[in-house]
C-alpha cells in the first residue's frame, strides 16, 4: 500500500515522535490501565442512567401498549420510526469513513477508522430497537424471520417494510464480521501487552491464537480489502432502503423516486458529524493529538461540507416536486411544512444542515476543535428536525381534509429516546474500555510510511 | 502433553530491512521452512517466505455471494409464488423486480460470511497454541519487533548455518524453541 505523506496538504498526517513502540504502549495503555478515569466513570454512569430509563420506558410500553406515545391516526409513525431513521444514518456514516475511504486509500482513515466503526456498531443498537419497540405487538417480531411456522404463512416480501428489516440485518451481521477481521492483530497486542491473567485469556482468547505470520497478513489484507469493496456498496443499500420505506408509500411527501439518493446523503453528513463529534473528545482525553491531527479533522469536515451541499440539492428538489407536479396534496403538504404548525422544526433543518455548515468553506474553521463541535452538534439535532419533517408533517396532511391531524410526543416518546441515547453511549463507553480506540496494525503501516527508508 | 520436540530457531530483528535480508539469504540457502512474524505486513518478507499465492479467498467470496444470490431469490420466489401465493393487484406471484433489493443483501452477507470464514480457514485460526509463541520476547511480534522462525523439519535445517546467517544481519535474539 503506498500511502503519500509528503505532498497531500500543508497539515501534517502525524506529529514526529511516534514509534511503533510507543504507539503500541500509549495505546495499549489506554485499555489495559488497571483504573479508568474519572472523565470515563462520570460518562459511563450517566449512560447507565439514560439507559435505565429506556428499560423503564419500554417497560411500560409493554405493559401499556403503544398508546402511551403521541402516536395515532393519521400520524401513526411518530419518534421512534423518526429517530430510527436518525440513528441507521448516524451508524452508516462509521461505515462510510471505514469502507469507502479505505478503498480511496485515504491516509487519514486509518486513525479514526476504528472510533467510526465502534460508532456505527453502537448506533445500530439503537437503530434497531426502535422499529421493534414501534411495532405495538413487539413480541411477535421474529414474524419478520422467514421460518417455517404451522400458519403456513410468509412474511411479504415486496414489501420496502421488509425489505429494510432485511438490509438492516444483514449490515449488522456484516459490520460485526468487518469490525473484527480488522481488529484481530490489535486484539493480539492486547493479548501480549496483557499482565493480568483474566485479560491475558480474554485477549487471548479474542485474538484466536494471531501470530502476525507472513502468511496470515496476506490473507488479512486480502480479506479486508474484499471486505471494504463489499461493505461500500452495502452503506449506500442500507439508508437507500429506508428511503425506499418512505418512497413506497403514497403519502404526499413520500412518494418521490429521490428518496433513496437522499436518505444517503443525509447518511453522510450526519454520520460524519457523530464521528467528528466522538474524535474531538476522544483525541483530548487519550492525549491523541499526534496521530489524530489537523489534517483528519480537515477532511472530515470537507466531508460534511459536502454532505450539506449534496442534502442541499435534494431539499431544492423536494420544495421543486410539488409545484412542478400536479397533484394538490403535494402542495398543500408542502405549503403546511413551510409554513404551518411544525415550520420552526422545517426552517431549523434549512439552517443547520445547511446554511450553518457553510461556515466549513474556512479553512481555520475546519480545525478549529470548538466550531467543529459546535457545528457537528447542530448537524445531528438538524438532521433529527429533518427525520421529524418527513414522517410527521408528511403524515398530517393527506390527501383528504377528513385525514388531517396533529401529533405531539409524550413524556414517553422522549423517554424512550434518552433511552436510546443511552444505550448509544452505554455501548460506546464500554468499548472504549475493552478496544483499542486507534487501529494498531494500520497506523503502523503509516509510521513505516512517514520516516525515510 | 507429550514430550517437547524441537521445532526450530527463533529470531528478532529491530527493523523490517534486517529480517528481510536475512530471510533471503536463508532462503538462497535452500530453506524453504521460513517464516515471519511482524506487527504489520511486510510485503518483501511475504515474497521470500511465501510459495505462490492462493486465489482462493476471492473464489470464496465469489461462492458466498452466489449461494447467497441463489438461496435469497428462490427462498422468496417459493414463498410468494408456491407456499403461499398471494394475489396483490393482480400482478404476477413472482413478482422478481421487488425480490431484488433483499437478494442483494443477502448476497452481500454471504459473500462477507464466506470471506470471513476462508480467511479464517486459511491463516489456520483460531489455534489458540503455537510453539513460536514460546520464543523469548514474542509478545513484541505484535508490537514493535520482527521475528523470523525456521522450523527444524525443513531438510537443509542446520542450526550453525543458521546461526551464523542470522547473527550477520543483526539479529538481536537467537533461541531454539522446543515446543
Amino acid at each position: 500500500m503506498t500511502v503519500s505523506v509528503e505532498h497531500s496538504d500543508e497539515l501534517p498526517i502525524m506529529l514526529p515522535g511516534v514509534t511503533l513502540t510507543s504507539l503500541s504502549r500509549d495505546i495499549g495503555g489506554t485499555v489495559l490501565r488497571p483504573k479508568m478515569p474519572l472523565w470515563w466513570w462520570i460518562g459511563f454512569l450517566v449512560s447507565l442512567a439514560l439507559l435505565l430509563l429506556l428499560f423503564v420506558s419500554s417497560g411500560w410500553l409493554f405493559v401499556a401498549g403503544i398508546g402511551i406515545w403521541g402516536v395515532d391516526i393519521p400520524v401513526a409513525w411518530g419518534l421512534a420510526i423518526a429517530e430510527y431513521v436518525w440513528w441507521i444514518a448516524l451508524a452508516s456514516g462509521g461505515t462510510i469513513v471505514s469502507a469507502l475511504f479505505y478503498l480511496t486509500r485515504s491516509p487519514w482513515r486509518a486513525a479514526i477508522s476504528r472510533i467510526a466503526e465502534s460508532m456505527m456498531l453502537c448506533a445500530a443498537a439503537s437503530a434497531g430497537i426502535l422499529p421493534i419497540l414501534h411495532l405495538g405487538r413487539p413480541g411477535l417480531f421474529y414474524w419478520l424471520f422467514p421460518y417455517p411456522n404451522v400458519m403456513g404463512i410468509w412474511p411479504q416480501f415486496r414489501s420496502p417494510l421488509l425489505w429494510d428489516f432485511v438490509c438492516l440485518a444483514c449490515y449488522i451481521a456484516m459490520s460485526v464480521m468487518f469490525y473484527y477481521t480488522g481488529m484481530l492483530p490489535d486484539l493480539a497486542t492486547m493479548r501480549d501487552r496483557a499482565e493480568t491473567r483474566g485479560r491475558q485469556i480474554f485477549y487471548g482468547i479474542m485474538a484466536l491464537g494471531w501470530r502476525g505470520s507472513a502468511g496470515q497478513w496476506h490473507h488479512y489484507k486480502t480479506v479486508y480489502l474484499i471486505m471494504a469493496a463489499i461493505m461500500a456498496p452495502m452503506v449506500v443499500s442500507v439508508h437507500s432502503v429506508v428511503g425506499l420505506d418512505f418512497a413506497g408509500g403514497l403519502t404526499p411527501g413520500w412518494h418521490s423516486t429521490q428518496f433513496p439518493p437522499y436518505f444517503f446523503f443525509g447518511a453522510v453528513i450526519s454520520g460524519i458529524a457523530l464521528v467528528i463529534l466522538l474524535t474531538i473528545p476522544i483525541r483530548r482525553a487519550y492525549a491523541l493529538q499526534a496521530i489524530i491531527t489537523e489534517y483528519h479533522l480537515n477532511a472530515l469536515s470537507k466531508i460534511m461540507l459536502t454532505g450539506s451541499l449534496m442534502l442541499g440539492f435534494a431539499y431544492v428538489w423536494e420544495a421543486f416536486g410539488p409545484f412542478y407536479g400536479s397533484e394538490i396534496a403535494e402542495r398543500t403538504m408542502f405549503v403546511e411544512r413551510v409554513f404551518g404548525m411544525y415550520a420552526p422544526i422545517f426552517w431549523a433543518t434549512i439552517a443547520l444542515n445547511i446554511a450553518l455548515p457553510q461556515l466549513l468553506w474556512w479553512p481555520a474553521v475546519r480545525i478549529n476543535e470548538v466550531l467543529l463541535v459546535v457545528i457537528a452538534l447542530a448537524i445531528i439535532v438538524g438532521m433529527w428536525c429533518e427525520r421529524f419533517v418527513i414522517v410527521i408533517t408528511s403524515l398530517h396532511r393527506g390527501h383528504l381534509p377528513s385525514e388531517w391531524g396533529n401529533y405531539s410526543p409524550t413524556v414517553w416518546d422522549w423517554a424512550t429516546f434518552a433511552g436510546t441515547i443511552g444505550l448509544f453511549s452505554t455501548l460506546f463507553f464500554i468499548v472504549l474500555r475493552l478496544v483499542p480506540i486507534v487501529p494498531l496494525a494500520e497506523m503502523r503501516e503509516l509510521i513505516r510510511d512517514s520516516v525515510p527508508r | 502433553m507429550s514430550e517437547p520436540t524441537l521445532y526450530g530457531i527463533v529470531a528478532e530483528f529491530p527493523t523490517p530491512l534486517a529480517a528481510v535480508t536475512a530471510a533471503r539469504e536463508l532462503h538462497d540457502n535452500g530453506l524453504r521452512r521460513i517464516d515471519a512474524h511482524t506487527p504489520y505486513p511486510v510485503e518483501e518478507l511475504d515474497e521470500i517466505v511465501r510459495s505462490g499465492h492462493g486465489t482462493w479467498l476471492g473464489i470464496a467470496t465469489l461462492g458466498g455471494a452466489v449461494f447467497g444470490a441463489l438461496t435469497g431469490t428462490f427462498e422468496q420466489y417459493w414463498a410468494a409464488a408456491i407456499s403461499y401465493p398471494l394475489n396483490i393487484g393482480g400482478r404476477p406471484y413472482n413478482s422478481w423486480p421487488a425480490f431484488t433489493v433483499s437478494s442483494f443483501e443477502v448476497t452481500l452477507l454471504f459473500a462477507i460470511a464466506a470471506g470471513f470464514a476462508a480467511f479464517l480457514a486459511a491463516s489456520r485460526l483460531p489455534l489458540l497454541y503455537h510453539p513460536v509463541f514460546l520464543a523469548p520476547n514474542f509478545a513484541r511480534a505484535s508490537q514493535d519487533r520482527f521475528f523470523l522462525s525456521i522450523e527444524a523439519r525443513d531438510p537443509r535445517y542446520d542450526a550453525a548455518t543458521i546461526r551464523a546467517i542470522l547473527d550477520r544481519h543483526g539479529a538481536m535474539a537467537i533461541d531454539e524453541v522446543w515446543g
